[in-house]
């Protein structure tokens, strides 16, 4: 009715105006709402279309973690119950250090000598630092019960694994994205305070010393090697992590049944369920952007 | 006159935000009451004490306003009980015979008390939305869904800028009919220009505004050392604090510019004007705005206005006086070098004489009134109708709106019971001696 009147009278009646000043526009009421109404609204701009194939690609990072630290579970509890020895221990940290050298100098991160000999230095001191401390993390929990070390064990790997820096920039690679976040250095943090309670069970200093070694490495480096082969190449990622996963899930399987069914179900939940779930609920994403917007500033504020 | 008793409606104002403070919200809830009280209707102020102020005052023109004893807890705002408000409320409208009540601010919790209160007692409701917000970050979805509970059952809307309609609808999910566009004024008695303007041959640009994110602080301390050194008769003089002022101050020594950049602290309201007639360019930089109030005060006392380009700012003055920029500082050095080379041209008596015309509280309050007319028109709604429109608010949030409405309702019989209607005294109506005749 209100588009008949406004045909009629069309000639006389001014046109109506997107402006507060002036009192009440001739020929409109307040509540007047025009055909610009909303037109300066932008929806999903910033949306990225998402790709099921790529989504279970970028899954397999996730998955690939989640099998390395199962991976050194087994070794603990290997060594707990003695199935490994010191020297077993010593011969795989020496390899596992061999590897991520060879690893990191292969994928194109240019090792002059003298960068080489400041590694070896750093790592020496460190080595150094850890023997001479074995002895005190030796006894550092013999008061405490063991189940309650098992369950704050348990408890700090599942924090771990929550908090992860999955994008892999807890340990600053050279190229990685941004600074590490306060979440990734509390993952990190327990960790490293689940190896110490670990090794803290152990007969002796050198069990201690080679355990703390090893778990030390790969908390610390396994983030920066991965990274460092998924930039190289996507296919040799994918076929590492594939292998990963089919070992570690024979290792399992032979230590555990019911932890090897955990484990597979965690796999395919991670690699399949959770990509299928994010695309269906990316449809109900309504993103709304508008001259109503607070406007973000262009440059950075350094205080 | 019989007839104008019978328009006469009788309005509770309800806010967190009222007068000791200084704001866009108190400025218009008190210049909207002071002009409907002009047109014969009876107006009431609720909010919350402040400080020592708490009980019953009078303003101007017998306005009564009801300092509830209640502490504000975080940034003016009461702490949110629900249910605490109910007897408080509901004694003052029987007391005062209110007939509607118009609740402001979004951000305000006693608003949306209140608000829930008049529609369980079966109050006609009116809302008026003040301020812009997003819907990305947590505390906007919050606050949005809070929104869309009062709105759902509130008789008619009223938001003050266009933008802001667009905005209102959107987060609430109104039909648009049901939302109105009555934007601020400014009172152009208070704010006159100068009898003559600043002697020199230097330009004095005035900045206003607290010293916050918001308003734009971060974007003066880029553009102000830029247009000193570009242009060396420039003068600046900024009113206001805020957590930003150290960042200006740390501006003014890093460039030396202490002759030329002058902090006044917190400037009064009383003393604003006296401020801004001392200059010739007012600077707006905010990032958000739904109507900015300080560029009608500015404009009023006639000086030119530079504003960012944000929110509802490009509705509120016609283009010949206003300079519009991108919230950018080389945008914006642009924007100042234009409205320097058209300062000649202005004329501040005829700038103040337009602004006149164009903003008038007293036409604010006429088409305050017409919407007051249309909520009191709208049908009664039984409590079943009433509950529907709650539970399509979402899948879980409609039914626990219901739920808390529900009890509402139930406290409500409880309060009638125990402190019946008929105990309570009802104010007899009486009108100053200035209104007679």
């Amino acid at each position: 009715m209100d588009t008949e009147i406004s045909e009629k009278t069309s000639g006389t009646r001014p046109k109506w105006r997107k402006v507060a000043y002036g009192g009440m526009q001739l020929g409109f009421d307040d509540n007047h709402t025009d055909e610009s109404f909303l037109e300066d609204m932008v929806m999903n701009a910033n949306v990225v279309k998402r790709n099921m194939l790529k989504v279970m690609q970028d899954s397999v990072s996730i998955s690939q973690y989640l099998c390395i630290v199962a991976l050194v579970g087994l070794v603990w509890t290997y060594t707990l119950r003695s199935v490994l020895d010191e020297n077993s221990l010593l011969l795989l940290d020496v390899g596992l250090l061999g590897l991520g050298f060879a690893v990191l100098s292969l994928t194109g991160e240019m090792i002059s000598l003298k960068l080489l000999l400041h590694y070896l230095l750093n790592i020496s001191f460190f080595t150094t630092g850890l023997y001479i401390l074995a002895p005190v993390y030796h006894t550092l929990t013999r008061s405490i019960s063991s189940d309650s070390i098992w369950v704050v064990t348990v408890l700090l790997l599942l924090l771990h694994l929550f908090l992860h820096d999955y994008s892999g920039s807890t340990v600053r690679a050279p190229g990685a994205l941004q600074n590490p976040t306060l979440t990734s250095c509390i993952s990190l943090n327990a960790s490293i305070v689940a190896s110490v309670f670990i090794a803290s069970r152990l007969p002796s200093r050198l069990h201690v010393f080679a355990i703390m070694l090893f778990s030390l490495q790969v908390f610390l480096f396994a983030p920066l090697v991965t990274y460092c082969i998924k930039k190289y190449s996507s296919c040799l990622h994918l076929c590492l992590s594939f292998c990963l996963m089919t070992v570690t899930l024979g290792f399992v399987y032979s230590l555990h049944r019911l932890l090897f069914v955990t484990l597979l179900g965690l796999l395919v939940f991670v690699n399949v369920v959770c990509p299928y779930w994010l695309i269906r609920i990316q449809e109900y994403k309504f993103e709304i952007n508008g001259p109503w917007d607070e406007a973000k500033l262009c440059f950075d504020i350094t205080d | 006159m019989g007839e104008q008793k019978e328009r006469r409606h009788r309005i509770l104002m309800v806010s967190d935000f009222f007068y000791p403070n200084f704001g866009g919200v108190e400025n218009h809830i008190y210049y909207l009451s002071q002009c409907l009280l002009k047109l014969g209707h009876k107006v009431v102020v609720v909010t919350h004490a402040y400080g020592n102020r708490s009980g019953v005052r009078y303003m101007t023109g017998g306005l009564k306003v009801y300092y509830l004893p209640w502490k504000p807890f975080l940034m003016q705002n009461t702490l949110p009980t629900f249910y605490g408000t109910l007897p408080i409320i509901r004694t003052i409208l029987i007391r005062e015979k209110i007939s509607l009540v118009h609740g402001h601010q979004a951000f305000s919790t006693l608003c949306h008390e209140a608000l829930m209160h008049a529609r369980t007692m079966g109050y006609k409701v009116v809302f008026t939305d003040h301020s812009l917000y997003g819907f990305a970050d947590v505390g906007s979805i919050h606050m949005n869904k809070v929104l869309q509970f009062t709105l759902s059952d509130v008789n008619q809307t009223i938001c003050v800028s266009h933008t802001s309609k667009e905005n209102t609808v959107l987060r609430s999910g109104l039909p648009p009919e049901k939302v109105f566009v009555i934007p601020n004024a400014v009172d152009t008695a208070m704010f006159k220009p100068a009898a003559k303007r600043p002697r020199g041959n230097e330009i004095v640009i005035v900045v206003i505004s607290r010293l916050v994110y918001r308003k734009g602080a971060d974007l003066l301390v880029e553009v102000i050392p830029e247009v000193c050194r570009l242009y060396p008769y420039v003068r600046f003089i900024i009113g206001g604090d805020g957590p930003k002022r150290v960042r200006l101050e740390e501006m003014r020594e890093k460039h030396f510019l202490q002759d030329r950049v002058e902090m006044l602290g917190a400037v009064p309201h009383a003393q604003v004007r006296s401020v801004l007639i001392s200059g010739h360019i007012f600077l707006n930089s905010s990032l958000t705005e739904a109507f900015c109030i300080a560029i009608l005060e500015a404009a009023s006392c006639g000086l030119l206005t530079v504003s960012t380009r944000v929110g509802g700012v490009p509705e509120v003055l016609p283009d010949d006086i206003i300079v519009l920029a991108k919230p950018d500082p080389s945008h914006m050095v642009q924007a100042i070098k234009k409205a320097i080379s058209i300062l000649p041209m202005i004329d501040p008596q005829v700038m103040h004489n337009r602004m006149k015309e164009l903003y008038d509280w007293h036409d604010v309050a006429k088409r305050t009134e017409i919407v007051y007319d249309c909520a009191l028109n709208c049908a009664n709604q039984s409590l079943l109708q009433r509950l529907s429109r709650y539970l399509s608010c979402g899948a879980w949030a409609g039914k626990l709106f219901c739920f808390v409405m529900i009890i509402d309702l139930l406290l409500w019989h409880l309060l009638q019971l125990w402190q019946p209607a008929e105990d309570i005294e009802e104010v007899p109506d009486f009108t100053l001696p200035c209104d007679e005749g």
